[in-house]
């Protein structure tokens, strides 16, 4: 059923939003701008740390994370605590795994 | 004594506000399981990648950085319009709503016609598309150069696919604002429809890395 109305007026947040705005842009120049510096392979994931902050930016500014009912907040909680553990979990195999190396011969030896 | 407006709400709910705060907390719990479908695909990512570091760097360095520069700023922007229509709306002015969510949707338009109507066509037209014969990158790189594109295609369709469905809900909360029923006082399926387009560019904003930075 439709609703009519409970919220009181509010004048409109330009300064905030604009400034997030203007934050999300620099943050994005940064993370281009290291995507051009000479990093190891094995560390070149960490030029995405920027991005960690942006949608930190955008979940808090645009999406209002922090001024909802205490259950929104449980439900943005539990979603970065499971995604956590996804990527936690899944990736420590790969990651941990120590790889021997077999010799080409011996292996064609063998058939 | 003017009479305050009449309060109608589902029966199953203590108020009106009661009714709002469901609907956005529903909203978010969807948006909790739609963190764990791309959870999935950025593991594959981290998979796939430790093992072909440089299959993936070479599949990297193919794809159209400046394409997908701005599109993140064409992203970030429409996620900003979106909110500042919201908050223009809460403060009673329903006009500037629908200039913001005008620029909305041109944005969305935009980030939609430079993804698929450019970006893959040069990929295609490229042979970068992981199952093609005479793909683009050969010799030791190209097992993970295909699995690379494997992911980017994959991923750049899922969310494609997402704002494809973003940019028609913004149409329909066009279409209702046209009709004048949003206001200050009830606005529930803007702020909804708002949360779904912060978070498409959310997840774009955790593939921007992967797909065109890390190389």
């Amino acid at each position: 059923m439709r609703q009519t109305g409970t919220q009181p007026k509010t004048p409109p947040d330009v300064g905030r939003l604009l400034l997030t705005w203007v934050l999300l842009l620099v943050l994005g120049g940064v993370e281009f701008g290291a995507s051009f510096l000479p990093i190891g392979h094995s560390m070149r994931p960490l030029i995405a740390v920027p991005g960690v902050l942006m949608i930190i930016l955008v979940a808090v500014n645009f999406m209002e994370v922090g001024k909802g009912p205490v259950i929104v907040r449980a439900f943005a909680v539990a979603a970065a605590f499971w995604l956590l553990v996804l990527l936690a979990l899944g990736s420590a195999d790969p990651l941990s795994r120590t790889d021997y190396y077999v010799p080409r011969v011996t292996a064609v030896a063998e058939h | 004594m003017a009479a305050s407006p009449t309060l109608a709400h589902g029966f199953q709910y203590a108020g009106p506000s009661h009714q709002a705060e469901t609907a956005v907390a529903g909203m978010w719990l969807f948006l909790a399981t739609e963190v764990l479908l791309f959870g999935g695909l950025i593991l594959s990512w981290i998979y796939a990648r430790h093992f072909n570091p440089l299959g993936f760097a070479a599949g990297a360095r193919e794809t159209e950085l400046r394409v997908g520069t701005l599109n993140t700023a064409i992203l970030i922007s429409s996620s900003f319009t979106y909110a500042l229509g919201l908050s223009f709306l809460r403060a009673g002015n329903s006009r500037r709503l629908l200039h913001c969510l005008a620029l909305t949707l041109l944005l969305g338009a935009a980030f939609l016609a430079l993804k698929f109507g450019l970006e893959w066509h040069d990929d295609f037209r490229n042979h970068l598309f992981p199952t093609d014969a005479r793909f683009k990158i050969v010799g030791a790189e190209n097992g993970g150069a295909r699995l690379f594109f494997s992911f980017y295609f994959i991923g750049t369709a899922l969310h494609g696919l997402h704002m494809t469905v973003g940019v028609a809900l913004v149409i329909w909360i066009i279409l209702r604002a046209r009709r004048g029923e949003f206001s200050a006082r009830y606005h529930t399926p803007v702020h909804l429809v708002g949360l779904y387009w912060s978070f498409v560019d959310i997840v774009w904003l955790a593939l921007y890395p992967l797909i065109y930075l890390i190389r």
